[in-house]
């Protein structure tokens, strides 16, 4: 049945065509930025002067929009001078890829222009240690006020009320009290990654564990669990794998306080780089850095996704692959069996008949 | 039409043996004793009684079934004997002590395994006895009992996910019964099997119920189940709710599935069915209105 249509409500794909998926939802986007770079008739609405001709302001290497070219060839022609020569091509701030391609490596092995400037991997290290800082220590506070919120509905009551209210303030509006409180360096950036982090990470987590099966909860108590013992040895484990992909999400919420986080101050982290790289005109070492934040925070994920299959083996289930490159990573070879070799079912031990 | 009927004999009759066997039960010491139990629910004036007066006394290693139609409070009664809920009147004792919320004394298996998924076989079995403040290896080495008694020895260091459900429902027993309590109840443990699996549990739980001292509170609404399996069968009706009849089971021991086409058994099942549908000659099938969508001479009877 692996043949069946594409578009089944529900259905599992087979593996193979997971992974074909998978890699399309990559190649579609890159393949129109290919085209639009590539494709000289596609867009391209500039023209790079290569013979400047007989227009006076034309030098080489010079752009301007096509209309404007048009126009002085036009003059050109009707006062028969050398006509001018470009080629069509697209605005500075759209390299084509291989450009930027070539960027992720040079960025890393071109010296900062000016002295005391942080090279690329510098900044990059600056905005994941902001980035753990600030995340670390929204957890401490936040996962165990988040457990106890979902645990009991006191806490609950005292707590999520106001919580509700301050995440709906913009954590970025703090910068300014931020800066005033903790001065122009890595400090208040921390705290506006902690603001952004934190409020969600209570509710949220509140939330997961308050999903925990109460049939779980009083199967417990009539094993003699109680207080206590019955949070640290029902409700938590019974919700960490939850909370653990929860962490996961809020991780990636993080990174996106990271670029405001670092204009508060003095700016630093991959943030400055992307601003200095802007300044210079340096397009593709700008696209570079930021598809880098989404590589660094994929990568991550992934990682963290496949501890998570270490850390809660009883998630396993036997078959069911959520995300098939994670799967193809694990091991590669099961790209080219059709189907995973079910375990052998478990004999059911014989009763006597009474 | 009147289908064929055999002429059964009164369920109240017993064989010398069995009537011998339930002078012994009551001499035993009461372990479960229900008095007067009365649960109401909503409150504020509209609320609605779902059953009042019910007394009940269960002694040392009886077994008890609860069976009533669906909304007669069965499965609101247990969950008042296990604790989890509250009783709006009436009072429980355990071994002559008014008992007060959950407790490790009143095991309890329910209707959907209630495993907890993050323990290996081995580990759920030894979870009472952790909350009891066993050490680590005593705990383990009692677990293994517990689970070669059921039979799962060489699942031990299986997750739930990993079961069927009716091993599923052997760890919850052999959980329940590490923890030695005074009453294991069970509500509705078998509804979630297959017929052959439920079939199975049965002679299972009743081999586990003869090894192990325990007295057993058992909820099912299948006649058979309760006719199988238990020493004394409570009735619960519904409009109004409590108790309609409480029966001494005549079928004699030890019970096999062989028994259940014996007139004794049919007599008792008959009687539970009347109690529980309301007697033969009242019970009218309803008809639907269906509009006849065959055509003629298309007749299925």
């Amino acid at each position: 049945m692996a043949n069946a249509d594409w578009l089944g409500l529900k259905n599992e794909l087979p593996q193979r065509r997971r992974l074909v998926l998978t890699l399309l939802s990559f190649v579609v986007p890159l393949a129109l930025w290919c085209a639009v770079s590539y494709v000289p008739w596609l867009w391209h609405p500039n023209v790079r002067v290569t013979v400047p001709g007989d227009v006076d302001y034309f030098v080489e290497e010079m752009e301007l929009p096509r209309a404007d070219f048009q126009r002085e060839l036009e003059k050109v022609r009707a006062a028969g001078g050398t006509l001018p020569e470009g080629d069509r091509v697209n605005p500075l701030y759209l390299p084509p890829p291989h450009k930027v391609a070539i960027a992720f490596y040079t960025a890393f092995t071109t010296e900062p222009r000016l002295q005391g400037e942080p090279w690329l991997h510098e900044s990059l290290g600056h905005s994941i240690r902001t980035i753990l800082w600030g995340f670390f220590l929204s957890s401490i506070f936040g996962v165990p006020l988040g457990i106890l919120c979902g645990t009991y509905r006191f806490f609950s009551r005292l707590q999520e009320p106001f919580i509700e209210f301050f995440r709906y303030l913009p954590a970025p509006a703090f910068g300014a009290l931020c800066v005033a409180i903790l001065g122009i360096d890595d400090g208040p950036k921390i705290a506006i990654i902690f603001i952004g982090t934190f409020f969600q990470q209570v509710l949220v987590i509140g939330n997961t564990v308050r999903k925990v099966d109460p049939a779980l909860i009083e199967a417990a108590q009539t094993l003699g669990s109680r207080g206590w013992k019955l949070m640290r040895c029902v409700v938590i484990p019974a919700s960490l794998s939850e909370i653990y992909t929860d962490m996961r999400i809020l991780l990636g919420w993080a990174w996106t306080y990271l670029i405001v986080a670092e204009v508060v101050g003095t700016m630093s982290g991959i943030t400055l780089f992307i601003n200095q790289q802007a300044r210079y005109r340096n397009f593709d070492n700008v696209y570079a850095a930021i598809f880098m934040i989404g590589v660094i925070g994929l990568t991550s994920d992934m990682v963290l996704a496949a501890l998570g299959k270490v850390l809660f083996p009883w998630k396993r289930r036997a078959g069911g692959g959520r995300w098939s490159v994670l799967e193809w990573i694990r091991e590669p070879g099961s790209l080219f069996i059709k189907q995973k070799p079910k375990p052998p079912a478990a004999p059911v031990a014989e009763i006597s008949k009474d | 039409m009147t289908p064929h009927t055999l002429a059964l004999p009164d369920y109240r009759e017993q064989l010398p043996e069995v009537a011998a066997r339930f002078g012994k039960i009551r001499q035993r010491p009461v372990v479960l004793s229900v008095k007067g139990l009365r649960k109401d629910f909503g409150g504020n004036g509209a609320s609605h009684t779902v059953f009042n007066n019910v007394s009940l006394d269960i002694h040392r290693r009886e077994f008890v079934t609860i069976i009533g139609p669906s909304g007669c409070g069965k499965s609101t009664f247990i969950r008042i004997v296990a604790g989890l809920d509250e009783a709006t009147g009436g009072e429980i004792l355990l071994d002559g002590k008014a008992i007060r919320g959950p407790g490790p004394d009143r095991g309890m298996v329910f209707q959907g395994y209630t495993l907890f998924p993050w323990r290996t076989v081995k580990q759920n079995v030894m979870f009472g006895l952790e909350m009891r403040g066993q050490g680590t290896s005593a705990a383990e080495s009692e677990a293994r009992q517990w689970l070669e008694m059921v039979g799962l020895s060489k699942f031990e260091n299986s997750y739930p996910h990993e079961l069927s459900g009716g091993m599923k429902q052997r760890v919850a027993i052999a959980r329940a019964l590490a923890n030695e309590p005074q009453i294991l109840i069970m509500d509705e443990p078998f509804g979630a099997l297959d017929a052959l699996t439920r079939c199975k549990m049965q002679s299972y739980l009743l081999q586990i119920w003869k090894k192990v001292n325990v007295t057993i509170l058992f909820i099912t609404h299948d006649l058979d189940e309760a006719v199988l399996l238990s020493d004394r069968i409570m009735v619960l009706g519904v409009n109004p709710g409590g108790v309609r009849e409480i029966i001494e089971n005549p079928v004699p021991r030890p019970r096999s599935v062989d028994q259940m086409l014996t007139p004794t058994f049919l007599s008792v099942k008959r009687r539970l069915d009347e109690l529980i549908h309301g007697p033969v000659s009242e019970q009218e099938e309803e008809k639907l209105p269906v509009i006849k969508l065959t055509e003629a001479g298309d007749e299925v009877e």
